[in-house]
């Protein structure tokens, strides 16, 4: 049964639908179409039905990419909820005005131009970089250290990058925790580490769990980081995906690599949704 | 608290923001050595801005991003406020759907929406250029604004609005003269951060330039692949003062809301 009034209530949002489906719900449809045609020697796309692109991301060399991109992408979750859950426990815990000082100090960064940020490391690692010139300067080491063009120094850019919002996830979780509930564990004898694992830990899981979300899905696509970080050593999705379009004008490869891509969001998605379905604070969706 | 946390918990941070902020501080740095490496700091120098200023292309491409910059923050501040206000509007399970539909440029990795959007709008065949830099630059930035103006939105009191309904006051006029003036802070804000999110990308902005219309960080990029030089370093530091210029500002905007509330 049709409901007029609903109907007519609803009507406004089309726009919205059309907007988002003519950016990114058609574009998207014309990718996964486009992964299944083949193309012409001069790179042309022929209308033609293939699984070979799919059939590629199979071969080894292709795989190793996509092992490279979940585990950059998972251990850069990791790492900022490492790094992350200290800072934002111990920031919830600060006096109002200190609390906000710090609050500011972790937002900032998104305004500084990420080129920058990853430019500052470049100086910083570099084999003339700042931290090689000190340790020559003061004798600790003869040469100077190559710390550059690896999967380690992508991997301290990446999570550089995104830790922002991993801190700023937990915090919204930590900040909401109940203290009554952790001086009632103290007063029933439970040790500092025994509250933490038994009562914060799991009160904090969903702010946990969309921290990882809100760092994975960028860490797949940021190429830029690895490019100049990674000088190419360990190639990822986003690098590949980006020299198929611009250099290698393999469109259909791109974008099935693209599609394979989003897959892996979705999967990583259904998880949350999976992880927070009980507890009613999830992020979206 | 006793006093050995208190003490690890101020350490923790306080090495924390050094260590958040020493490539930043580095970069500034080095833009004034007068040596082209950074392997010695061999004096105080503001050559690097010079040449800057005296560099064709760079002025080329930074009038292309600011352009697109403006544009973007207009196209996302109307329709995100649209967005926001007609969520309003509509039944809880819409305004649920909405939620998830605006979010949902957010959610696909930058190089996966940017190759899309390349392959789909040269299969339409857009000259690429502003238009393509402006739509793609609008689609993850309405997201942002729309939460924002929603954000404000739901702390408006509704009675206001029965209240107006009652007087006999139409939709349009309701969004007019009362909507609007209440969130006019927060949008002034979300275009603020929209100009800031436009200047700033590299991932979507190289698939979406024209032959001709580089953005900024797209041209930067490239010169940062060929190598470090304190050029670079000038120009992220004329940037970086920018955008807190941009950020000073939106502080201000929430400043005078916040003094305008307490009358």
């Amino acid at each position: 049964m049709f409901n007029l009034k609903k109907i007519k209530q609803n009507a406004p949002a089309v726009p919205i639908f059309v907007w988002t489906g003519l950016l990114v719900g058609i574009p998207l449809i014309y990718v996964v179409v486009l992964s299944f045609l083949s193309r012409d020697n001069l790179g042309n796309v022929v209308f033609e039905f293939t699984l070979e692109n799919y059939k590629r991301i199979f071969d080894p060399v292709y795989l190793k990419v996509f092992y490279n991109s979940f585990l950059l992408a998972a251990l850069t979750g990791l790492i900022t909820l490492f790094i992350g859950y200290p800072v934002a426990y111990f920031t919830a815990n600060l006096e109002p005005k200190r609390r906000s000082l710090a609050m500011g100090l972790i937002i900032l960064p998104f305004w500084i131009s990420s080129l920058l940020r990853i430019y500052g490391w470049i100086i910083l690692l570099g084999n003339k970089g700042l931290i090689n010139n000190l340790l020559l300067k003061f004798n600790i080491i003869k040469e100077p250290l190559i710390m550059m063009y690896n999967f380690g120094t992508t991997l301290v850019g990446t999570a550089y990058m995104l830790i922002p919002f991993m801190i700023i996830a937990l915090f919204n979780s930590v900040d909401k925790l109940d203290r009554s509930l952790l001086e009632a564990s103290y007063d029933l004898g439970a040790s500092k580490w025994k509250t933490f694992f038994n009562i914060t830990l799991p009160l904090t899981m969903p702010g946990i769990a969309g921290g990882f979300i809100l760092v994975f899905i960028p860490s797949l696509g940021l190429f830029f980081i690895s490019d100049l970080l990674g000088g190419g050593k360990n190639v990822f999705l986003g690098n590949l995906i980006n020299a198929q379009v611009t250099k290698g004008r393999n469109k259909p490869l791109a974008a099935a690599f693209s599609v394979g891509m989003i897959v892996l969001v979705l999967i990583v998605l259904y998880i949350y949704n999976r992880i927070t379905k009980d507890k009613k604070e999830g992020l979206f969706l | 608290m006793n006093t050995k946390p208190k003490r690890l918990r101020t350490f923790y941070l306080s090495l924390f923001f050094v260590i958040l902020y020493i490539p930043v501080l580095s970069v500034i740095l080095y833009s004034f050595n007068q040596s082209p490496s950074t392997a010695q700091w061999t004096g105080f120098t503001l050559d690097w801005y010079k040449e800057l200023f005296n560099d064709r292309v760079i002025a080329e491409v930074f009038k292309i991003s600011i352009v697109v910059a403006f544009l973007t923050s207009i196209l996302s501040a109307i329709l995100g406020t649209a967005a926001a206000i007609v969520a309003l509007h509509v039944t809880k399970g819409m305004e649920k759907k909405i939620n998830t539909v605006m979010i949902l440029p957010l959610l696909i990795p930058e190089v996966a929406l940017g190759v899309s959007l390349l392959l789909f709008f040269s299969a339409l065949k857009l000259p690429f250029g502003y238009l393509t830099l402006v739509l793609s630059h609008s689609l993850f930035c309405v997201p942002y604004v729309y939460i924002m103006v929603q954000l404000r939105l739901k702390e408006i009191d509704i009675s206001i609005i029965e209240a107006a309904k009652d007087l006999g006051a139409g939709t349009g006029q309701i969004i007019k003269t009362i909507i609007l003036p209440l969130v006019m802070p927060s949008i002034l804000t979300a275009s603020l951060l929209a100009i800031a999110i436009s200047l700033d990308d590299v991932v979507i902005s190289t698939y979406m330039a024209g032959p001709t219309s580089t953005t900024l960080p797209v041209h930067i990029f490239s010169m940062m692949r060929v190598g470090v030089t304190p050029k670079i370093n000038a120009l992220c530091t004329l940037i970086l003062v920018g955008t807190f210029f941009i950020v000073g500002l939106s502080q201000l905007i929430s400043k005078t809301r916040k003094q305008k509330e307490e009358f």
